[in-house]
C-alpha cells in the first residue's frame, strides 16, 4: 500500500514502507527534464544537475558536499525526458538530516557565478565522452529521431546549445523549472511517514507556484541515420511505436516484448545470437513516456554481419504476429512477475517504481494489481494486439564503420 | 539469518545463509578458475567455457537450457574474472530447487563441437564490443602492464587469435582439471529450504571426481611501467593507474577499501575535489581489488587531451600529500559511512548476499555475516589507513593511457 500526502505547496509525497530493510531510498523528481526546458537550451538540465550541488543556503560547495558525505549517502542524480531527479539511499536513521540538505539544494541553491563554468565544462565533457561510448550514444540518437520533438531531445545536451548558455540564463531556468508544486517526492524502505510529512511541510513551506506550460509536440527525425566511426563494431539501434503506459493494451505489449526479448529463450536472443552467432549484445525493451512509447532494440556486431543482424531483427519483429506458442506466453508472464517481485526487495527500485507510476499514470499500481493484469493476458489477447498494431514503422540509427540498408 | 555449511566427500563445499523473510532466493556455483589459471596457448578458455556451460548437457540442448531457466522466471547469468567463474540464478523461493537442479546438471556440460564453433563468433563479438568500450579496454591493458608476466595480467576474454586457435580438446582438458568439486563452492542465500536443497546437491554432485588443483599465488608488486596507446578514433583520454594493495586474505582489506574511497569515491574524495570539481576530468575513481594472495588499487580517469598533464600532476600532488600527511579524521568518517550504507544496501537482497557469502568461502573458508563486515569497517582507525599508505605507497604506480593524443612526454 502506498502512502500519499500532498504538501500545501502542491508537492506530492509518496512512500512505500518495507519492513525487512534497514535502508531508505528517496528522490525528488523536479519538472526540469530535457523536454520541459525551452527550445535552444538543450543540456541546461545537465549543468543544473551539477551546479545545485556546488553550495546551498549558508553551506558553501565544500561544506555541503562534506555534510552529504558524512551521512553516508549513496547519491544519485539524473536527467531524463521529463524530470531532473536527485536523491539517494542511506541508512534509515540519517534520512531527516538528508532531507534538510535536499530542501536547501532545491529551494536555495547558491548557483554562484564562479561555480557555473566548471559545471558547464563537465556537462560538455560528458557529452564529448559519448563519442567514446557508441552503445550509449546510439540510443540517445535513436530516441531523438524516434520521438516527436521535444520528447526526443538528448538527455545529455547539444554541444552548441550548451556552449551558448551562461550563468544568468541557467539560473533563471533553475528558478522557473524547479517548480515545487509539480515536484514528486518519493521514499521507500524504512521510514516514519507522519514524521516525514511533518518535516517536509516545514522544509517546503514555499507556497504554490504557477503551473508550467505543457509541452507541444512537433516533427520527428529521420527514419535512418548513420554516424561513421572507425570502431570494431556497428552499433545498431532500432525503435518502433507501441502503446503508452496507461493504454488498455499495455500489458499485452509488455508480454509481446518479453516474447521477443525477455529471457535467453526469447526470439531475438535465440535467432540472432544462439542460432547465428551474430552478436554478443542483443536485446529489446519497452520504453514508455507519458506522451508516446516505443520498443527499443540494440545490437552490436562486426561490420560484415551488420546487415544480416538488422534483417533478422526486423524479421523477428514482423513474424511475432504470425503465431506465439502458449509456452512462450507462460515464460513471458513468469519472467515479468518474477522480475517485479525481485525488484520490490530493493528500496531503490521501489522508489523508482512509485515515482514513475505516479508521473505516468497519476497513481501507483500495487504489485498485486500488476500481477493480476499480467495474469489476464493470454496467447489470444497478445496476438490480437499484435495484429491490430502491426510492426511496420522503424526508426534506425547505426554508429560504426559501415552503413546498413533499411528496407 | 542462519548460516549452514556442508562439505561433500568429494570436497564440494555447500554454504547457505537462510533468511525466511526474503521474497527471493539465489544460488551460485563459484568455480575457482579464471584467466590467471590459463597458459598462453589457451588464453580466454575460462571465459569461453563459461559460455559453453549454457549450451547444455548430453540430455539438454542449448535452447532447452534457456527455456528451462526462463520457465522459472530466473534472473540468471555468469561472469568470469582473472580468478573466478561464477554461475548464478535468483528466483522466487518456490523455484529455487528447480534452479539448483538445473545448475547441477549444467556443471557437467556436453561441450559439443557445433556449439563450440558457433560460440566462437559470439566470443569474438564480445571482444569487439569491449574494444569499442575504452573505459574497459584501458583497465584491461593497464592490468596486463602492471602484472607484466605474472598470470594475473592474463586477459579474461583472450584475443581473436587465441579464440580461433582454441580446440575443443583443450577446453575439455581444462574443464576436467579445473571444474573439480574440491575447486568449487555452491552458495545459497535468501528464502530456501536448506535440507532439501543440500540433499539435491549431494545427489547430483556427490559423484563428481576430485582432481588435484593448483594455482600460482605469488604476490606481485607491479611493473611500474608507463605506456600510451594512441587511438585516433577516440575523443577522450582514458587513464588507468594501478598500485599494489592487500589480498583478500589480509584483514587490512577493510582499511584498504576505506583508503580507496578517500582517494577515489565518485563524490567528495581527493580525486573529486582535485579533478572533477574543477572540471579537469569528468570521471575519476579508485577501487581496491583484493585478489587471491595479491591485490591492487585501480584508478580510472577520463579527461580531455589538453588536460592529461594537469590531471597527472594533480594526481601526483594528491599522493605526495597523502604520503606526508595521511588522511584526515573527517575523511575517514565520511568514507566509512558511505561504505557502510553501500554494504547495507547490497546485503538487503539475496543476490547481494550470495556474492559475499560465496567469495568469503572461496577466499577465506569462512562465513561472515553482514554485521561482522559492518563491525570490521567501523573498527578501522586512522592509523590503520595511514600505515597502509606508508606500506604500499600508492603514488608509485603503473600507468596506461588510451586516447587520441600521441604526446608520450606526459609523465606522472
Amino acid at each position: 500500500m502506498t502512502d500519499k500526502h500532498v504538501l500545501k505547496n502542491g508537492m506530492v509525497i509518496l512512500g512505500e514502507p518495507m519492513e525487512s530493510v534497514q535502508s531508505v531510498a528517496f528522490g525528488f523528481m523536479l519538472p526540469a527534464g530535457a523536454s520541459r526546458l525551452p527550445d535552444g537550451c538543450c543540456g541546461a538540465a545537465n549543468i543544473i544537475e551539477d551546479w545545485i550541488f556546488r553550495g546551498a543556503a549558508e553551506l558553501d560547495n565544500r561544506t555541503l558536499n562534506d555534510t552529504l558525505d558524512s551521512l553516508g549517502l549513496n547519491r544519485s542524480s539524473s536527467v531524463n525526458t521529463s524530470h531532473l531527479g536527485i536523491g539517494g539511499a542511506l541508512v534509515a536513521d540519517n534520512l531527516a538530516a538528508a532531507l534538510e540538505l535536499y530542501a536547501k539544494i532545491t529551494i536555495q541553491p547558491r548557483l554562484d557565478d564562479e561555480q557555473f563554468e566548471p559545471a558547464k565544462q563537465l556537462a560538455l565533457d560528458h557529452l564529448a565522452g559519448l563519442d567514446d561510448e557508441p552503445r550509449h550514444k546510439v540510443m540517445l540518437k535513436l530516441k531523438e529521431n524516434f520521438y516527436p520533438q521535444p520528447l526526443g531531445r538528448s538527455t545529455a545536451g547539444e554541444p552548441d546549445q550548451l556552449k551558448a548558455l551562461n550563468a544568468e540564463k541557467t539560473r533563471r531556468l533553475t528558478k522557473q523549472y524547479f517548480n515545487l508544486s509539480q515536484t514528486i517526492f518519493v521514499v521507500a524502505g524504512r521510514y516514519d511517514f507522519d514524521a516525514i510529512c511533518k518535516q517536509m511541510e516545514e522544509l517546503f513551506d514555499t507556497g504554490p507556484q504557477e503551473k508550467l506550460k505543457e509541452i507541444e509536440l512537433s516533427g520527428k527525425g529521420t527514419k535512418y541515420t548513420h554516424i561513421h566511426n572507425d570502431g570494431a563494431q556497428v552499433h545498431i539501434g532500432l525503435c518502433t511505436p507501441t502503446v503508452r503506459p496507461g493504454d488498455d493494451e499495455y500489458y499485452n505489449a509488455r508480454i509481446a516484448v518479453s516474447v521477443l526479448s525477455g529471457g535467453m529463450s526469447s526470439r531475438l536472443f535465440t535467432e540472432v545470437r544462439e542460432k547465428r552467432g551474430l552478436c554478443y549484445a542483443i536485446g529489446a525493451n519497452y520504453h514508455g513516456l507519458k506522451e508516446a512509447a516505443g520498443i527499443i532494440c540494440y545490437a552490436g556486431t562486426v561490420p560484415q554481419s551488420a546487415q544480416q543482424t538488422l534483417d533478422v531483427i526486423i524479421e523477428e519483429f514482423e513474424k511475432l504476429k504470425d503465431g506465439i506458442s502458449d509456452e512462450e506466453i507462460v515464460r513471458a508472464k513468469v519472467g515479468l512477475e518474477s522480475a517485479l517481485i525481485m525488484s520490490s526487495e530493493s528500496s531503490t527500485s521501489r522508489a523508482a517504481h512509485i515515482a514513475s507510476d505516479y508521473f505516468l499514470l497519476g497513481r501507483v499500481r500495487s504489485l498485486d494489481e500488476i500481477k493480476e493484469k499480467i495474469e489476464q493476458t493470454g496467447t489470444e489477447s497478445v496476438l490480437k494486439f499484435l495484429r491490430q498494431k502491426t510492426f511496420d514503422d522503424y526508426t534506425v540509427v547505426t554508429i560504426g564503420p559501415k552503413k546498413v540498408t533499411v528496407k | 539469518m542462519e548460516f549452514k555449511k556442508h562439505i561433500l566427500d568429494n570436497g564440494l563445499a555447500v554454504v547457505g545463509e537462510v533468511n525466511s523473510f526474503a521474497k527471493s532466493a539465489a544460488i551460485g556455483f563459484f568455480v575457482k578458475t579464471g584467466s590467471r589459471d590459463e597458459i598462453k596457448q589457451i588464453s580466454g578458455v575460462s571465459h569461453f567455457l563459461e559460455h559453453m556451460l549454457f549450451k547444455g548437457t548430453d540430455k539438454l540442448g542449448p535452447l532447452e537450457v534457456n527455456e528451462a531457466f526462463d520457465r522459472l522466471g530466473a534472473h540468471y547469468n555468469a561472469f568470469t574474472s582473472e580468478e573466478n567463474t561464477v554461475f548464478y540464478a535468483a528466483v522466487l523461493p518456490e523455484h529455487l530447487a528447480d534452479a539448483a537442479q538445473l545448475w547441477t546438471h549444467l556443471m557437467r556440460p556436453a561441450l559439443r563441437d557445433d556449439d563450440f564453433n558457433m560460440e566462437k563468433n559470439v566470443i569474438k563479438e564480445e571482444i569487439a564490443m569491449y574494444e569499442d568500450t575504452p573505459s574497459y579496454d584501458v583497465i584491461d591493458k593497464a592490468r596486463s602492464l602492471y602484472f607484466d608476466s605474472h598470470p594475473c595480467g592474463n586477459t579474461v576474454l583472450g584475443t581473436r587469435q587465441s579464440i580461433d586457435a582454441l580446440t575443443a580438446k583443450q577446453m575439455h582438458d581444462y574443464f576436467t582439471a579445473r571444474y573439480s568439486p574440491n575447486n568449487m563452492t555452491v552458495a545459497l542465500a535468501g528464502n530456501f529450504d536448506w535440507d532439501k536443497t543440500l540433499r539435491l546437491i549431494a545427489e547430483h554432485c556427490g559423484l563428481w571426481r576430485q582432481q588435484t588443483v593448483t594455482r600460482q599465488t605469488k604476490d606481485y608488486p607491479g611493473s611500474l611501467k608507463s605506456e600510451r596507446l594512441q587511438k585516433a578514433s577516440l575523443k577522450r583520454e582514458h587513464i588507468c593507474i594501478i598500485s599494489p594493495a592487500v589480498p583478500m586474505q589480509d584483514k587490512r582489506r577493510f582499511a584498504a577499501s576505506i583508503l580507496a574511497a578517500v582517494i577515489g569515491d565518485n563524490v567528495g574524495s581527493r580525486y573529486f575535489w582535485a579533478l572533477v570539481d574543477k572540471a579537469l576530468a569528468e570521471t575519476a575513481t579508485m577501487q581496491c581489488e583484493s585478489m587471491d594472495r595479491t591485490g591492487a588499487f585501480f584508478s580510472y580517469i577520463r579527461c580531455g587531451s589538453e588536460s592529461s598533464q594537469k590531471v597527472l600532476d594533480a594526481v601526483k600532488a594528491i599522493f605526495d600529500d597523502l604520503d606526508t600527511n595521511g588522511i584526515t579524521a573527517s575523511e575517514l568518517s565520511a568514507a566509512k559511512n558511505k561504505i557502510l550504507s553501500a554494504l547495507v544496501l547490497k546485503n538487503e537482497i539475496p543476490m547481494g548476499r550470495l556474492v559475499s557469502l560465496g567469495f568469503n568461502w572461496v577466499y577465506l573458508n569462512e562465513y561472515r555475516s553482514t554485521e561482522q563486515d559492518i563491525d570490521d569497517v567501523k573498527a578501522v582507525g586512522i592509523d590503520d589507513v595511514n600505515s597502509l599508505i606508508k606500506h604500499f605507497r600508492p603514488g608509485r604506480f603503473t600507468q596506461f593511457i588510451l586516447g587520441p593524443g600521441s604526446d608520450t612526454s606526459i609523465q606522472s
